[in-house]
């Protein structure tokens, strides 16, 4: 009679993980660890992104852009006149926590920080100075929007792709500024789009496109038949071969098929 | 010409004042605080603060009759008043010449705080803040 060994190997070891607890009480999450010790060591320069850069000043961050997010001048566009320094400041700080948005989004490149000034006089700061932020703050808040987009709706499509309403029957009513958003959805324009056309910051506009995803109103474009992927090659047996031993067998198949 | 933190340090100054802040309801960040934060955490406070600012002025109850029916600069809600036993929140909605989702939220000891002049003031901030 043969005994069955019954004792279980011992587990592996666990593999380490990041302590994210430990990185919350430090004041940040890990959203970009180079972020993190430029702000340590104050450094002063411009770190850049896949999707954005990051201006410091001694380790603060003074200005952001994005490729992503409208500019400053895009949100003070409707604005006649010189603004309010309290008007202008407020425009300041949305557009860098939007723009820092977008460029602290996961990337599949490292960034590259080099060192130097950061944004010029002349640049977007002679508009007028916006308080530095703090890199731990910046990267609270980051963390903070993503979870934010999350709850809303988990399904991040709606943020680059165009949009499109599926059901324009029975859509429930929902607030001007969404109504806003949704009637320039037409199947072509994406959230950054609306978020141009309407002077917003891109993630307030992802906020509402997510609520209007939620709700049933929006959703992403289907890819459109030209931009479909390509169909995968014929095989070569369709195309190329000549062989007439192959060529019977084709033709005796059709001819099978065909009874 | 004040910027956002002179705004909420004039509005510190009321009496009863206890803390501050200038807070998108959109995103739900505060773009500044000063004084203490209800509840001690900022941008808890910021967060939860906007949750109810927009609520309010997303409901079409309380849109006003002819009101923004349509996208405009005009928020669809004046002010928002909260009590509790021993606090008022004010939170006083900003109108402004390009898009925004702002609001000044003060936050005032109820035995010190004269709720009337409160909801003057900060209507005056807001318009200054934004307008010079």
């Amino acid at each position: 009679m043969t005994t069955v060994r019954t004792t279980t190997p011992a587990p592996p070891p666990r593999l380490p993980v990041r302590d994210k607890a430990a990185a919350l009480d430090r004041g940040w999450g890990g959203v970009s660890p180079m972020l993190t010790r430029l702000a340590a060591e104050r450094a002063t320069g411009i770190l850049v992104r896949e999707r954005g850069t990051l201006h410091l000043a001694d380790g603060q961050v003074v200005h952001a852009e994005s490729p992503s997010a409208p500019g400053l001048d895009t949100l003070l566009t409707p604005h006649g006149g010189d603004p309010a320094p309290g008007a202008l400041e407020l425009c300041h700080l949305t557009a860098l926590y939007d723009a820092a948005y977008f460029t602290l989004a996961p990337s599949s490149t490292p960034g590259r920080f080099r060192y130097g000034s950061a944004v010029g006089l002349d640049g977007p700061l002679a508009l007028g100075a916006v308080r530095p932020v703090p890199v731990a703050a910046l990267e609270r808040e980051t963390l903070r929007r993503r979870d934010l987009l999350h709850r809303i709706w988990p399904d991040p499509t709606t943020d680059e792709a165009p949009l499109t309403r599926p059901d324009r029957v029975g859509a429930p009513p929902c607030p001007a500024r969404r109504r806003a958003v949704l009637a320039r959805v037409d199947g072509v324009r994406t959230a950054l789009d609306i978020a141009r056309e309407l002077g917003r910051p891109a993630f307030h506009t992802l906020v509402d496109v997510r609520r209007l995803a939620a709700a049933g109103v929006v959703s992403p474009r289907p890819p459109t038949p030209a931009e479909a992927p390509p169909p995968p090659p014929q095989p070569l047996l369709e195309t190329e071969v000549v062989d007439p031993h192959i060529t019977l067998l084709k033709r005796l198949r059709d001819a099978l098929e065909a009874l | 010409m004040p910027g956002i933190d002179e705004c909420l340090l004039e509005a510190m100054r009321l009496p009863g004042a206890r803390g501050a802040a200038l807070v998108d309801w959109t995103s739900g960040l505060a773009l500044g605080a000063v004084g203490e934060s209800p509840g001690g955490d900022q941008e808890a406070a910021a967060a939860e603060a906007a949750e109810l600012a927009r609520l309010a002025a997303e409901q079409h109850a309380f849109t006003a009759d002819g009101g923004t029916e349509e996208e405009g600069a005009d928020p669809p809600v004046e002010d928002l008043i909260l009590s509790n036993r021993d606090s008022y929140h004010v939170l006083r909605f900003v109108r402004t010449s390009f898009d925004s989702s702002v609001f000044l939220h003060l936050w005032l000891a109820r035995t010190e705080g004269n709720l009337a002049l409160a909801r003057i003031r900060l209507g005056e901030m807001a318009g200054r803040l934004v307008l010079g």
